[in-house]
């Protein structure tokens, strides 16, 4: 099976064709669409917060499956900048989340609607 | 002569250029002063640099004054200022007029408006100042008047001293700087800003009593009749400017005068008919700053003002702006063949029929008003009968017995708490300390009757006689019109002289409750009959003063009229070297001219107003007489009628009612009967023959009732769409409003199916449009 | 018959697929999460199916659908899982099997920044926030799960939507992807590379050095990576020398090299960023501890108004008691 042979590179990769490409972008595009959904129906902030970490990870699988793509690394690159951002963001919005927590003693997103229309 | 003609009928050919037709027309230098934009024709001197200290000092004063006001003085500071100032600027008239020579000189101060108009024209007025004679006359009696009227309201005011005394001696240093503007300007754009800031410190100093409402009417009165006047002349400046291409007085003149010639040659019809029309609208600002017919009610009403500004802005200058308006632009008004009839016609029936509401007043100073209505008539008439000379002579003396006039009401006034009504006061030359306020009285009473060898009577005279030399459309019905007001004049002048000087003393205060500050030596004993209470004040010093410096100067006026005989007097003279003579000719254009009215009368017979020994034989005549000669006893014998009337009907028993005279109380008289017999005329004339009913009900009414219409239609149609579009955002709000449900998800949600949208879209796009290739 | 077939088999695919979604969405009363799997995977093996239809000879390999399974499955355990905690790790096994994809795509250094900083870290933090936001069980309520972790909100709209983002966005780029063409030409991928090593004459010196190939004293002066030499500069002269064997840079060469020598300035900014989280997450609780000092004091004073303590004692005993 030189399928598995893939999956060691011991060579310098190989061009990927677009049709390939494709595929992983639909894995992508996927994952994407769960998290939105968990962003979208899931109450629970932490939860929701999860969700958006889902879809940073499915952006991420884009950017590497296209830095495979054009063979550079600024897709790359790319990806450890959006960790960067991750990682800020969970530290900042988990604090926010504590914080709300403590003055509603509830997760629910629902719960803070005070820019009602 | 040939070229002019030519050049008079390509003017018409081309009369759709404006510029072009003027160069044309004018051909001969004016064209080049023109072209090259001289400020000053050739012919023209330079004035003086000093009488720009004319205008100035009064505009000194204002700033000075101001600085008063600002400072918080509460002193008579800011009246001595005023006194100062205007009394530099008098002294400066008088050096200017020993100094002036027989042409007129042009003192230039800075240009004012510069402005490129297109198609390589320029308009520019400068501050310049225009002396000739005619200035020097107007400045010599608008500066002394305004410096005695000063003194005199520096004690009249002296009640205001706490509130508006700086306010009003602002205002009134202001009026002498804008009059002096008006009059001394040496073009028609300054002239007009001279005009307006007359216009404005007449609206100032009217409602100067802030807190009467009668008083702001009166003043909003004033300034919205001006205004349609002010219309007038400026309308007639703009179009002075589109056919001659300047408003400078110095290169205006030399282009009328093909104009002027054109008409002498008996082709007064062939002038432009935009020439003719240019004094026409000068003619309608005359009647609203001069107060003539149609617009006269402001006048009367404008006595809510301080006495002073009665006296000096209401009589004595501002009013007789129209006058010099017209005498300063008279080579306008002789090519054209219907403005001077028309100032003779409204002139008259001005004079007749504000003599008539005169008659039926109780209110002093109102007669007043009404008689200087009624003689501002008399001057409109005199420049309407080719006699300037007449119309400015009457000017001045009717300045100075009318002023005079207006300061001894104003003493009335005064003394007795504003008091002014006729029948509540008597004898009151009589009381202590109010003899010199009675003489005045007297003499300027014997002025405005036009009673022999007064001021008043020669001047007066002058007009009248040349109504009857002068031919014209009816002019010899208005000069018996004329005459007939004369005898009015004397009656109702005298009946306020009879009723409130002389007789059994008696006296009502006003309603006015002034603190009365003054030293017990200061009062007068009056008769304080019923009122216990009251004790009137007699004038102080200032007011004794000015009163005993008028009246002087009245009966010394009388003299002016026997010096420099053969220009009809020395206001003759001084007009024979003004614009007002020089620009319309010689006696033989005058004679020929007549104004195009007479084309049964081709030679022209009509006379000169200022060379009455001169004229032929083909003379109109009055009495089969030279009415030069019989005017002198004709209206002596009006003016004594009219005295003698009002001594039968109003005077006190004794020497003092002339021995026919039989009223005992200050309340009624003998021409109470004679009024109620005379029902209802009398009632129509105390309410100003209804002139300011009709206005209401021609114009305000209808105006009112529009203006209630629009504000419906603002209300409702316009409101109702501004709050249609208003409300038609709430209403699309409301419908979408609940998706901003302030929850977190739900934005969400809406990105998400917004992003959904759009990435569809885009696919359908490349779908269609095939891959994008 | 692909271009007739495969849309339709896609979108067949993808609406049993959300069907699947929308019934594992958890919910109050029936919950047959189980069956919603059930369906939602078997929507989404049609759609694998139907875009593996669309060009069969450019299917990837097994690992991609090994690790694709794996990471689909898991990311809709996460949404679905009522439970936090579940879903953090469910999260976890996501980030794994999304590492595993990295590898297929020669991303090595990726792959294990990823398990390092998102399960080693951010996911920990996660946790962390769980137990520290979830209310203890109480003796007269067994069931821990909040109300708010029961049910979803609005779950068919979400998946109508999202599933309409998908199909397009599927439909997109397997239309797209006929056009697309790769801008590395074949056999250019090693000259790229190879490139990078001419920034590296010191990895070829040690590497020659190692081999042997030149002496102790010798140095690389220059790499020229087209010809596949390295000049070096003898103690004698000026000589070239063929690059060993295994002299291509690796992936986190090539990334570290890219990373600072195309992006300095983005780097920068990344720094300010976390810079700006730690300052606010430091603010965010400093604000916090104040706001509960405060609640300390109305509580205090409230009870002194009950009377008997006065305020100090009673905030000296609620201080002992948070101590």
């Amino acid at each position: 099976m030189d399928m598995l042979t893939t999956l060691a590179q011991a060579d310098l990769p190989a061009a990927m064709a677009p049709a390939t490409l494709a595929h992983y972008l639909f894995l992508s595009a996927a994952m994407f669409a769960i998290g939105l959904i968990g962003f979208l129906t899931r109450r629970n902030l932490i939860v929701m917060f999860l969700c958006t970490e889902l879809m940073f990870q499915a952006a991420g699988i884009a950017l590497i499956a296209f830095s495979r793509f054009h063979m550079e690394q600024t897709g790359q690159t790319f990806v450890i900048f959006v960790l960067t951002v991750a990682a800020a963001e969970a530290a900042l919005a988990l604090a926010l989340v504590v914080l709300l927590f403590r003055r509603r003693d509830s997760l629910d997103a629902e719960q803070w609607s005070e820019m009602k229309g | 002569m040939l070229n002019l003609a030519e050049s008079i009928t390509s003017l018409l050919t081309t009369a759709t250029d404006a510029a072009g037709g003027l160069q044309q027309a004018a051909g001969h230098g004016a064209a080049e002063a023109a072209a090259h934009g001289a400020t000053h024709a050739t012919d023209v001197v330079m004035g003086p640099w000093y009488v720009l200290l004319i205008p100035l000092l009064p505009m000194l004063g204002v700033v000075l004054v101001t600085l008063t006001a600002l400072l918080g003085i509460r002193t008579k500071l800011p009246a001595w200022l005023t006194v100062a100032c205007l009394g530099g600027a008098f002294a400066t008239t008088v050096v200017m007029y020993w100094n002036v020579s027989a042409g007129p000189a042009v003192t230039y101060g800075f240009r004012w408006i510069d402005l490129a108009t297109g198609n390589g024209h320029r308009f520019t007025a400068d501050f310049g100042l225009y002396v000739d004679s005619l200035t020097c006359l107007w400045m010599l009696f608008v500066t002394g008047l305004g410096t005695l009227i000063a003194l005199y309201a520096s004690e009249y005011m002296a009640d205001d001293l706490k509130a508006g005394y700086a306010r009003f001696f602002m205002a009134f240093n202001l009026f002498v700087f804008s009059m002096a503007c008006l009059v001394m300007a040496d073009n028609l754009v300054l002239m007009f800003l001279g005009w307006e800031g007359v216009g404005l410190c007449s609206y100032l100093l009217i409602g100067y009593y802030f807190k009467k409402p009668s008083a702001v009417a009166a003043s909003k009165k004033a300034f919205v009749v001006n205004r349609i006047g002010d219309l007038g002349l400026l309308m007639g400046i703009f179009l002075t400017y589109v056919e001659f291409g300047t408003v400078q007085y110095a290169e205006l003149f030399p282009m009328v005068e093909p104009y002027v010639e054109l008409v002498k040659s008996g082709m007064a019809w062939d002038v432009p008919m935009r020439v003719g029309l240019i004094p026409v609208l000068f003619m309608v600002g005359a009647f609203g700053k001069s107060a003539q017919l149609p617009l006269f009610v402001w006048l009367p009403d404008a006595m809510e003002g301080p006495t002073p500004v009665s006296a000096l802005i209401h009589a004595a200058t501002m009013v007789t702006a129209g006058v010099y308006l017209i005498a300063r632009t008279y080579a306008f008004f002789v090519v054209s063949p219907i403005a001077l009839p028309i100032v003779a016609w409204v002139g008259a029936a001005t004079a007749l029929v504000s003599a008539t509401i005169g008659m039926a007043q109780f209110d002093i100073k109102r007669i007043m008003a009404y008689s200087t209505v009624s003689q501002l008539g008399y001057m409109f008439c005199g420049l309407a009968f080719l006699s300037t000379a007449g119309a400015a002579f009457h000017v001045l003396t009717h300045a100075f017995f009318k002023a005079m006039l207006f300061l001894a009401c104003g003493a009335v006034m005064h003394g007795f708490a504003g008091q002014l009504d006729l029948r509540k006061l008597s004898g009151v030359a009589f009381m202590k300390g109010w003899g010199i306020v009675g003489i005045a009285m007297f003499v300027g009473c014997l002025n405005l009757a036009g009673f022999p060898f007064t001021a008043g009577y020669f001047s007066k005279d002058m007009i009248l006689a040349e109504a009857f030399v002068t031919q014209g459309p009816g002019y010899s019905v208005l000069g018996w019109v004329l005459l007939v007001t004369a005898g009015l004049t004397a009656y109702y002048t005298f009946r306020v002289f009879f009723r409130v000087f002389v007789g059994p003393r008696h006296a009502e205060p006003g309603d006015d409750h002034h603190d009365h500050a003054h030293d017990a030596g200061e009062h007068g004993d009056a008769e304080p009959d019923h009122h216990h209470g009251f004790h009137p004040h007699a004038p102080g010093w200032a007011i004794n003063l000015v009163l005993a410096l008028l009246t002087v100067g009245s009966i010394a006026a009388a003299g002016l009229y026997f010096v420099d005989k053969e220009n009809h007097g020395w206001v003759g003279g001084m007009i024979h070297n003004s614009s007002a003579y020089t620009s319309a000719g010689s006696a033989a254009f005058l004679d020929s001219a007549n104004i195009g009215m007479h084309v049964d009368d081709p030679v022209g017979t009509g006379h000169s107003a200022d060379h009455d020994d001169a004229h032929g034989g083909a003379h109109g005549t009055l009495f089969g007489q030279d009415p030069h000669k019989i005017m002198y006893y004709v209206s002596a014998v009006f003016g004594v009628v009219g005295i003698l009337t009002a001594a039968y009907l109003h005077g006190p028993k004794g020497p003092l009612g002339l021995f026919i005279g039989g009223r005992t109380k200050a309340a009624t008289s003998r021409a109470d009967g004679l009024a109620d017999a005379m029902m209802p005329l009398p009632t129509y004339a105390r309410n100003k023959w209804y002139f300011d009913e009709f206005y209401g009900a021609l114009i305000v009414k209808p105006l009112r009732a529009l203006s209630h219409v629009f504000h419906l239609i603002d209300k409702l149609l316009i409101d109702g769409l501004v709050n249609l579009i208003g409300s038609l955002p709430r209403f699309v709000a409301s419908l979408i409003r609940p998706s901003q449900s302030g929850l977190l998800q739900g934005y969400a949600a809406g990105m998400a199916a917004g992003l959904a949208v759009v990435v569809v879209t885009v696919w359908m796009v490349i779908a269609v449009t095939g891959g994008g290739s | 018959m692909t271009e007739i077939v495969s849309p339709y088999l896609l979108f067949i695919g993808l609406l049993i697929a959300g069907i699947g979604v929308a019934v594992a969405i958890p919910r109050r009363r029936v919950n047959p999460q189980a069956i919603g799997a059930v369906i939602a995977g078997g929507g989404l093996g049609l759609v694998l199916l139907s875009l593996a239809l669309t060009n069969p000879d450019a299917i990837p390999n097994l690992h991609f659908y090994v690790f694709g399974v794996i990471a689909l499955g898991s990311s809709l355990r996460v949404i679905t899982h009522p439970r936090p905690v579940y879903a953090a790790l469910f999260f976890i096994l996501t980030i794994l099997s999304s590492c595993g994809l990295y590898v297929i795509l020669a991303a090595e250094f990726l792959a294990f920044a990823l398990v390092i900083i998102y399960a080693g870290a951010i996911l920990i933090t996660y946790l962390f926030v769980i137990m520290l936001a979830t209310q203890a069980p109480s003796e007269d309520r067994i069931e821990v799960l909040a109300e708010y972790d029961v049910a979803g909100r609005e779950p068919v709209f979400a998946v109508t939507a999202s599933f309409v983002l998908l199909g397009a966005l599927t439909a997109l780029l397997f239309t797209g992807s006929a056009t697309l063409e790769s801008d590395a030409a074949p056999g250019d991928e090693a000259a790229r590379s190879m490139a990078v090593m001419e920034l590296m004459p010191g990895k070829a010196e040690r590497l020659l050095r190692e081999q042997g190939a030149i002496g102790k004293k010798d140095m690389v002066v220059k790499v020229h990576a087209a010809e596949g030499v390295a000049e070096v500069q003898t103690s004698e002269a000026l000589t070239t020398v063929p690059l060993p064997e295994g002299v291509e840079p690796t992936n986190v060469e090539l990334v570290g090299f890219d990373l600072l020598a195309e992006h300095p300035g983005t780097i920068e900014i990344a720094g300010i960023i976390l810079l700006m989280a730690m300052v606010g997450a430091t603010v965010l609780a400093r604000r916090q501890s104040e706001l509960e000092d405060e609640a300390k004091r109305r509580a205090s004073e409230a009870i002194a108004a009950r009377g008997g303590l006065t305020a100090d004692a009673v905030i000296a005993d609620t201080d002992g008691e948070a101590g």
